[in-house]
């Protein structure tokens, strides 16, 4: 219907037709190119080398740190006990082990302090799954964030990761306190669980970042991980000496020793210090450095390789 | 996707009309943009592409018609370029892919294909910028400026200045949930204009809010324009269009099909919606 219409003004009857397809463009790509070139454009929503972006996450540091601080504090607001959770939820877990492991099964070999042994494992053990979860779901997570303003995405999961680390410092304090309560001597080695705990945020900022880019794009990660995770929780003896299991020699022994799970697991163990089968020892801190240092470098560069992506459907 | 808010717009709101003087080098160039949003579990028919072949229905026989992954195509194949100095329009119906374009540009949004250089970041002021529910409009305000690139002690000297623009009172300590929608554009309003951008994008904020705060909106607005090299503006009040822009780009389901001098274009554009009307009416008769 373009009939006219009495009130309608003439000169825009007059003036105007209604279009009907596409423009054509004035220009071809090339001379878009070229006219930008000229004109001192940049183009946008390309990927900044390596080097400037690193350089433009570190400048943001102090918006990662509010940021995580924010999520920190909402956490668990809906529930009565709130912040509470995140102590009480290892705690249940860690007694759930201690029961059916420790007295049920009865699985101690090799175990000095059986409440430690477990409570240390399965502490470390979801400071390690909370992180890799939070890296997965930090950009679907903040993607209106991502949408309404232009920063290094790095900038997301490093604060989802942090967050989970701000919540870990007082779970870290009550994992001692539990150990002290069931008889671990006090040594001055409990000093390095700090030290080991930020070695640990270093290698679950690392994984993290490598899984929010799989996150990102593919949501179904998000159900396969947990499937990951409870292998690692079994195979890297959260609440079991695993090396009593198999056989020393076997082809399995490497890989149940060395995974960074039970390279974390250890080190914490070794902090405590009574524990035969995690002897304080520089070679197991050379290890954990090294599989922070990986996943770190790994984790970045897989990261930022997608960089322009973020925030697409 | 917006919320887009239609509003009267009273006359004595509308700023000044910019002067179509000198128009400068060029700001932003955009060569054959595309934008295509995948949509997890949509239903088949709509906007939404891609028949159904007979293999996939015979496939789907019984099954309620959801597949995986859907496309839309909210952009396809948009070429302009913009100049410093420019006030630029953008009209068309809701659904056009006004939003997603700016957001493209100001490069927030990844092309799917094509290319946008800009001569600076561009900042888009939006209806639906990133506020956190839980948190209080002070944290807000924090994350909101660090998150547009302000240093932790500008964006402190700067909150109280925020705060007191979004007008809200005691309502600063509280959680975003308990704001009314009204207080939270205000604020979101309030939190991108922090930082005076070069290169605007004004995506539907003048909507925001009653009579008085659109005022003091607009204002502030026009004072951007002034300082900024570039600005875009998307609206559905073509009073409001005519009064800001001096050029228009109409867009219709994605792709381009006018830009011109401002009038001309809302012109035609409103000759269309007129024709739309009379159409939809003439068949309910
Ligand atoms: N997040 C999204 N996911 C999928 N489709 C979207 C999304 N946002 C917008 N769209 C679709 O893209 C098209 C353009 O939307 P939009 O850019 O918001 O239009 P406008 O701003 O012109 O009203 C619409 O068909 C809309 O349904
Ligand atoms: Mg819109």
């Amino acid at each position: 219907m373009t009939e006219t219409n009495p009130a309608e003004p003439k000169r825009a009857v007059v003036a105007t037709t209604v279009p009907t397809g596409a423009l054509t463009p004035r220009l071809t790509s090339e001379q878009a190119a070229d006219l930008a070139a000229r004109s001192g454009l940049r183009q946008s929503g390309s990927r900044p080398p390596l080097r400037l972006y690193i350089r433009s996450v570190w400048s943001r540091r102090s918006f990662v740190w509010n940021l995580s601080a924010s999520k920190a504090y909402t956490k668990n607001q809906g529930s009565y006990l709130g912040q509470a959770w995140n102590i009480l939820r290892p705690t249940l877990d860690a007694s759930v082990y201690v029961i059916i492991f420790g007295f049920l099964l009865g699985a101690r070999d090799g175990i000095e302090n059986v409440v430690s042994f477990i409570t240390v494992g399965t502490f470390a053990y979801s400071f390690i799954q909370k992180m890799i979860m939070s890296g997965v779901g930090s950009i679907p997570a903040n993607v209106m964030l991502v949408r309404s303003h232009r920063f290094p995405r790095a900038v997301v999961p490093l604060s989802a990761i942090l967050t989970e680390a701000v919540l870990f410092a007082p779970a870290l304090l009550v994992m001692a306190v539990i150990s002290l309560l069931a008889g671990a001597p006090l040594r001055w080695t409990w000093l390095l669980l700090p030290v080991a705990s930020l070695i640990l945020v270093a290698f679950g900022s690392g994984v993290g970042m490598l899984f929010a880019r799989l996150g990102a794009r593919t949501p179904d990660i998000a159900n396969i991980v947990p499937f990951f995770l409870s292998l690692g929780r079994w195979g890297a003896g959260v609440m079991f000496n695993p090396m009593k299991f198999i056989d020393p020699d076997g082809p399995w022994a490497p890989l149940v020793q060395y995974n960074p799970f039970t390279v974390f697991i250890n080190l914490f163990r070794s902090c405590i210090g009574n524990e035969p089968s995690a002897q304080m020892s520089l070679g197991l801190w050379g290890l954990a450095l090294g599989w922070a240092a990986v996943a770190l470098v790994v984790g970045f560069v897989f990261f930022w390789r997608a960089e322009e992506t973020y925030g697409r459907d | 996707m917006t919320d887009e808010i239609d509003y009267e717009v009273d006359i004595e709101d509308l700023p000044a009309k910019p002067s179509r003087g000198q128009v400068g080098a060029p700001s932003v160039v955009v060569d054959n943009a595309h934008v295509t949003y995948r949509v997890f579990g949509g239903r088949k028919g709509g906007t939404v592409d891609s028949k159904p072949s007979v293999m996939s229905r015979a496939l789907n026989l019984g099954r309620p018609a959801t597949g995986p992954i859907r496309q839309v195509k909210a952009v396809r194949g948009v070429s302009f370029v913009a100049h410093h100095g420019e006030s630029v329009g953008i009209i068309g119906t809701n659904g056009s892919g006004k939003s997603t374009l700016l957001r493209a540009v100001a490069g927030l949004l990844p092309l799917t294909d094509g290319r946008v250089y800009t001569a600076s970041e561009p900042a888009l002021l939006g209806v639906n910028a990133a506020l956190m529910p839980k948190l209080t409009g002070e944290r807000n305000i924090t994350v909101g400026g660090l998150a547009l690139g302000l240093s932790a002690s500008e964006v402190a000297s700067r909150t109280a200045a925020v705060a007191e623009f979004a007008e809200l009172g005691d309502f600063l300590y509280l959680p975003m949930n308990a704001y009314s929608s009204g207080m939270a554009s205000r604020l979101r309003f309030a939190i991108s204009t922090i930082v005076t951008p070069d290169i605007l994008m004004i995506d539907e904020a003048l909507s925001t809010g009653d009579a008085s705060f659109r005022r003091k909106s607009t204002a502030r607005i026009e004072a951007i324009r002034d300082n900024a090299g570039t600005v875009f503006f998307v609206s559905h009040s073509l009073a409001s269009v005519r009064a800001m822009c001096t050029r228009a780009l109409w867009i219709d389901r994605g792709v381009l099909v006018m830009d011109g001098d401002v009038d001309e274009v809302c012109d035609a554009y409103h000759l269309y919606v007129q024709g739309r009307k009379n159409a939809s009416s003439g068949a309910r008769l």
